[in-house]
């Protein structure tokens, strides 16, 4: 009898389980924004990026001002993803649309069956038109759940 | 010095295999070195087929393990019929593992998305610490429970493609560390 708290305590134990699923669960990546130099700078203009899907032009990201870094989504399942990124220059009132193609790898992961299907991707090529982008640098080819890495750099 | 040795086979696993769509079939072999020290090898074949419903992610692997270890007679008298085993078992197993969604549309682009990893080999070292007890029933025939504290000691998955979940022998990763068995025990 004096025994019996413990035998239940040893049960109760066994009988927990947890659920370890990442607390960060999107695969994003990450653009820094730079100038000629290379230094991290903050866009005066606005920046509005598109793709285009089965039921037309899909936004990924909304007018975002004054950015220094941003994460767009990544297909999860597609050798190349064509981006549309769409400049409103302040100061002349005028739109300056650059499309970037990004070439990948795309790797399934997993974690348990209790955690949603991920992908994890290897950049293996980006080239872009130049109208307002200078050019995109890949610094972090490999894209997964770390939210802080920079995986491109945008010299404007 | 050398006194006879026993088969066993656990009824646990078995049992979760029958209820569930995890488990194992596992015997063992135990030498008997004077009522007091018992090398023992135990061999199993763990399977699990499992789909979740939340994720629609199916998991399936089979393999067998094994463990080899020594457990030693903690009772003062050594003799007795009935005995309480405190051991240690090292633990290995190789097994490949299928993991698959049926097909799904990336929720932004709408396209088909195909997210299989089939017959990724891995390997999984564990060690255990068990303590049990094995009480006679009557002539060769034991009974035997026991309780058990696992711990990884390495892990490879081929493909780097993240984790596995249910390791044959081991149980589910991730989950508690630690298991039980109850066995029906020969001596021989």
């Amino acid at each position: 009898m004096k025994r019996l708290p413990y035998l239940l305590l040893t049960l109760m134990l066994a009988a927990c389980s947890s659920i370890d699923c990442p607390v960060n669960s999107l695969v994003e990546s990450l653009y820094e924004v730079c100038d000629s130099t290379g230094q991290n700078v903050k866009m005066l203009d606005t920046l509005s990026v598109f793709t285009t899907n089965a039921n037309g032009e899909q936004v990924l990201l909304n007018k975002g001002t004054g950015l220094s870094q941003f994460h767009l989504q990544v297909s999860q399942s597609h050798p190349e993803d064509i981006l549309v990124f769409c400049f409103d220059l302040v100061s002349v009132q005028a739109r300056v649309t650059d499309t970037v193609w990004i070439k990948k790898e795309d790797h399934p992961h997993f974690e348990s069956v209790d955690c949603n299907s991920a992908f994890f991707h290897t950049i293996t090529d980006l080239k872009c038109t130049h109208h307002y982008i200078d050019s995109i640098v890949i610094i972090n080819p490999s894209i997964d759940y770390n939210y802080e890495t920079v995986h491109f750099r945008m010299h404007i | 010095m050398f006194r006879g040795f026993a088969v066993s086979f656990d009824l646990v696993g078995a049992g979760l295999l029958l209820l569930s769509d995890a488990g194992q079939y596992e015997g063992a072999l135990r030498i008997n070195l004077h009522d007091e020290w018992f090398p023992i090898v135990e061999l199993g074949y763990g399977k699990a087929d499992h789909m979740e419903e939340a994720t629609q992610i199916a998991y399936k692997t089979s393999a067998p393990y094994f463990r080899v270890g020594i457990d030693r007679n903690l009772l003062k008298d050594k003799h007795g019929k009935n005995r309480l085993y405190g051991g240690i078992r090292y633990a290995f197993t190789s097994y490949k593992v299928d993991i698959f969604r049926p097909e799904f549309s990336d929720p932004t682009w709408l396209w088909p998305v195909s997210y299989e990893i089939m017959g990724a080999p891995c390997k999984h070292h564990w060690l255990e610490v068990v303590l049990g007890l094995d009480a006679k029933i009557f002539g060769p025939l034991h009974l035997g429970w026991s309780v058990r504290y696992k711990r990884r000691l390495s892990h490879s998955e081929e493909g780097d493609f993240g984790n596995t979940w249910y390791v044959p022998g081991y149980g589910k990763y991730g989950d508690t560390r630690l298991g039980g068995t109850f066995n029906v025990i020969i001596d021989i």
